[in-house]
């Protein structure tokens, strides 16, 4: 059964989905939603207390939405996984939440993980089915090993890509190692799949454009990029990266794909650009959201249920979660319109504000000391 | 239209000002500021400087002090005009409400009346007179203080009366002075120069307060590089950049995000006076949305009183819940609300564990408070919007071990206790290096004579000329590079 093992999951394409109606597809997630929560909840102890302290009970529970989501600070201070320690395959660390130490996401079977990540990406880079060779604007698994963007960009050129080039090494960019890569791209006409974090690009885009110097990647060379749509440190709207990726690679905005995902969900959310344009139609703004996760948005100051196009706080189910909490409550806000994400910021902390005190500078303080 | 900068005469005019949406999405309002320009920059440094040369260096401090005095009482005073003004512009914009706008002007001015302003002076110069000419000070030296020509304050807009103590400190010092304002709250600091140049034209004359987007770069870099004295109020970032680009030799003061904490112990923990703590808790906590420095995140509560640490959680709730009335809450900004609610589903998730906390006790379908009773000590400071942890503690110890490493980020903690017992815990938490120990209900009520950030608030700007006694012993010389040692031992860096 499902909620034993993470088996076949047929549940895990877009296709399958699609072909069902809205009732159906309301039904199966349901369905699906609540094996996972049944399966997990015994399985994973500070969960299983969790649930119990807030007085929920697999008999009584109505829908879906009564499953409570474990907050993702709780990755940092409990140990979220169903497998015994020592039994995992890849250990993930979490960031940005701000509470305590880096949270844990332990996977003895990455199955699911990768299942997910494969379908979605396909989905949304690879529209047209393209295999090219990837140059990954940062480190390689065994340098990043616990980093769970890298293991997918990993895993994208392993299963998805004709070969890979990796720019950072021991923690730098390799810039001539970029540059060589991209000529030879250029020189020989072969498509290139980027891949990378916001800032790296646009870091290497400024380079670029200070030696004014312009590649221009043959057409069908496509770019995915994340962590700008965060808010992280970017002072860069999307349009200047868009600018800036096309004036500095050549890839127009139609190539340029925006990820967000985190460590504790298996699972990630792509702009439509590319899809669009391989369909020829205009894109969807906003994420697209798998099918096989559904993303609740709560009003923050009362934990209600957003009305349709109000921005709150992002609960997200994410089936292909299957040894952690399915459910996390995140600190990301946005919006849901159309069956479509809008991020929409990020709890940025006190810091901006003036006297008070951030968990982060809290914890640089303490590493200080 | 509000006008949120204030210019001396005569620099106001052929100013280009434009107009700009300032405050949470919900209720930006339209501010009307200058355009500022790196060559306005320079030359409004120009012209306070020679206003300050003519209007102010020669002038007696008396004259200053009664001014100043006379614009204290018009702040102190509900019915002036200047007053309603700032009450009703700053609630407008939406970071404070009226009623905690009321009670930080009565807190900010209060201490400087009636003699305030000069008990401060004498504080820590000596005596009054010692600005105008030598005189003799402490122990019968004879000497004379003087302040920078000028000084650059960089606000923080978590306190909206944050900017009261540094102007004063500025014309007191007989500098002039150029303010830069927060995005948060650029409101208040013009409103008090606007009515200091009403009571005392040249006093007004040598004050210049605007805002510019500060960590752009240009007009920055353009006020440091120039200036000889800096105040900086903001975050690990901000001061850490305006201490980058200070001006070689100049003096800089950085006060950097802090927050406080308070310490209850067992013998204050009555049937009878629990109420009373718990709304002189709750107050602290309120205050600023416990936005401030001296907003406290934790109180630690001895176990083995009459009232147990969690029954003074409840109490506090209690309190909060009251304090929430006479002084409400603004409206949470999303992002504030949602570290809020991380912050309550990730205490419930501890309680329900092996973990220690105990309870969590929240405002019921807002986020307008919450407490948290954790059965142990520790420090992590909270989402603000009065969320505190109350921690059992069996003693000090305890505390202080939580406490030691971020020492350096609190700025004060609320004691209560009695007797010989509060100087000994008193005496405990100096220790440690934190700067003020206050009273559980004054934490937001510092004094002007006390430091800021264990930093005086004078001092630090002012250079001596000291005359010697003639025929005196004036014992051995210090060691060169003794005094510049001991400033930096006190946080104070000349470069």
């Amino acid at each position: 059964m499902d909620s034993m093992s993470p088996g076949t999951h047929l549940w895990l394409s877009y296709a399958g989905w699609e072909a069902c109606d809205r009732d159906e597809w309301e039904e199966r997630f349901a369905k699906l939603a609540r094996g996972r929560f049944v399966g997990q909840v015994p399985r994973i102890a500070p969960y299983d207390a969790y649930v119990a302290h807030l007085g929920v009970r697999f008999t009584t529970l109505r829908q879906w939405q009564d499953i409570p989501p474990v907050p993702a600070s709780a990755f940092k201070s409990h140990d979220l996984t169903m497998g015994p320690p020592g039994s995992e395959l890849v250990v993930f660390e979490t960031s940005g939440t701000t509470i305590s130490r880096p949270g844990r996401v332990r996977l003895s079977d990455t199955s699911l993980y990768d299942a997910s990540l494969l379908e979605s990406f396909r989905r949304h880079l690879l529209p047209d089915g393209a295999v090219m060779p990837a140059v990954v604007f940062g480190p390689t698994r065994i340098e990043a090993p616990h980093s769970s963007l890298w293991y997918m960009c990993d895993h994208v050129v392993t299963k998805l890509a004709r070969s890979g080039v990796w720019i950072v090494r021991d923690g730098n960019p390799d810039w001539d190692l970029a540059d060589r890569t991209l000529e030879a791209a250029v020189s020989e006409g072969t498509p290139l799949l980027v891949l990378g974090t916001t800032l790296l690009l646009a870091a290497y885009g400024e380079r670029l454009q200070a030696a004014g110097h312009r590649f221009a990647l043959p057409p069908g060379s496509r770019v995915m990029d994340t962590g700008g749509a965060k808010g992280l440190r970017a002072e860069f709207t999307r349009e200047e990266i868009e600018r800036m990726i096309e004036g500095s690679l050549g890839i127009p905005p139609t190539h340029l794909v925006n990820e967000y995902g985190m460590a504790e969900l298996a699972s990630q959310f792509y702009d439509d650009s590319l899809r669009a344009h391989t369909e020829g139609r205009p894109a969807l703004p906003g994420k697209t959201i798998p099918p096989w996760v559904r993303t609740r948005v709560l009003d923050p100051e009362t934990m209600k249920e957003q009305s349709e196009g109000a921005r709150g706080l992002l609960v997200h189910y994410d089936l292909a979660n299957f040894e952690t909490p399915f459910a996390v409550q995140t600190e990301d806000l946005g919006t849901i319109r159309d069956g479509r994400l809008f991020l929409e910021g990020r709890l940025t902390g006190a810091e901006a504000r003036g006297c008070s005190l951030t968990f982060e500078r809290f914890l640089e303080e303490e590493r200080r000391a | 239209m509000n006008p949120a900068f204030y210019l001396p005469l005569g620099l106001e005019e052929g100013l280009e000002t434009t107009v700009q949406r300032f405050g949470p999405a919900h209720e930006a309002l339209d501010l009307h500021l200058p355009v500022v320009q790196n060559e306005d920059l320079l030359r409004w440094i120009e012209v306070l400087r020679e206003a300050r040369g003519t209007n102010l260096a020669a002038r007696p401090i008396q004259e200053v002090l009664r001014s100043l005095d006379k614009v204290t009482r018009r702040f102190l005073d509900r019915k002036d005009p200047a007053r309603r003004e700032a009450v009703e512009s700053l609630a407008t914009f939406g970071r404070f409400t009226a009623a905690m706008l009321d009670r930080s002007i009565d807190d900010a001015f209060q201490p400087l009346a009636r003699n305030g302003l000069s008990r401060w002076i004498v504080t820590e110069l000596g005596s009054v007179q010692v600005l105008d000419r030598p005189a003799e000070g402490v122990r019968g030296t004879v000497r004379r203080a003087r302040g920078p020509e000028w000084m650059l304050q960089i606000y923080a807009g978590n306190v909206p009366t944050l900017p009261v103590w540094p102007i004063y400190s500025a014309l007191v010092l007989k500098a002039a002075l150029l303010g830069k304002t927060s995005a948060r709250e650029p409101l208040f600091a013009p409103l008090l120069a606007r009515t200091i140049a009403e009571v005392d034209e040249k006093l007004g004359a040598c004050l210049a307060v605007v805002w510019w987007k500060g960590g752009t770069g240009g007009l920055d870099r353009t006020a440091l590089s120039a200036a000889p004295a800096v105040l900086a109020f903001g975050g690990e970032e901000a001061v850490g950049s305006v201490g980058r680009q200070a001006m070689p030799g100049a003096s800089v003061v950085l006060h950097g995000p802090k927050v406080s904490v308070g310490y209850v112990e067992r013998r204050a923990l009555t049937f009878a006076g629990i109420r009373g703590l718990a709304a002189r808790a709750a107050h602290d906590v309120s205050m600023y949305d416990q936005d401030g420095c001296l907003s406290p995140h934790a109180f630690y509560v001895e176990r083995r009183g009459q009232v147990s640490p969690e029954k003074f959680g409840e109490a506090l709730a209690a309190a909060l819940e009251e304090a929430s009335k006479d002084l409400p809450p603004v409206v949470a900004e999303e992002e504030e609300a949602a570290g809020v609610q991380l912050a309550r589903a990730q205490a419930r998730f501890e309680s329900a564990g092996i973990a220690t906390v105990t309870r969590v006790l929240e405002s019921p379908g807002s986020t307008a408070w919450t407490v948290i009773v954790d059965d142990r000590a520790r420090f992590e400071p909270g989402p603000t919007r009065r969320t505190i942890r109350v921690h059992a503690v069996d003693g000090p110890d305890e505390v202080a071990r939580v406490l030691a490493p971020a020492a350096r980020s609190i700025e004060a903690l609320g004691l209560e206790a009695r007797g010989p017992e509060r100087l000994k815990l008193a005496a405990r938490f100096a220790d440690l290096g934190i700067p003020r120990i206050a009273a559980v209900g004054s934490l937001q009520n510092p004094v002007p004579w006390g430091t800021h950030g264990g930093l005086p608030r004078l001092l630090p700007f002012v250079t001596w000329t000291t005359v010697d006694q003639v025929g005196g012993t004036s014992g051995p010389a210090k060691a060169p590079g003794a005094i510049r040692r001991r400033l930096r031992a006190a946080g104070i860096r000349r470069r």
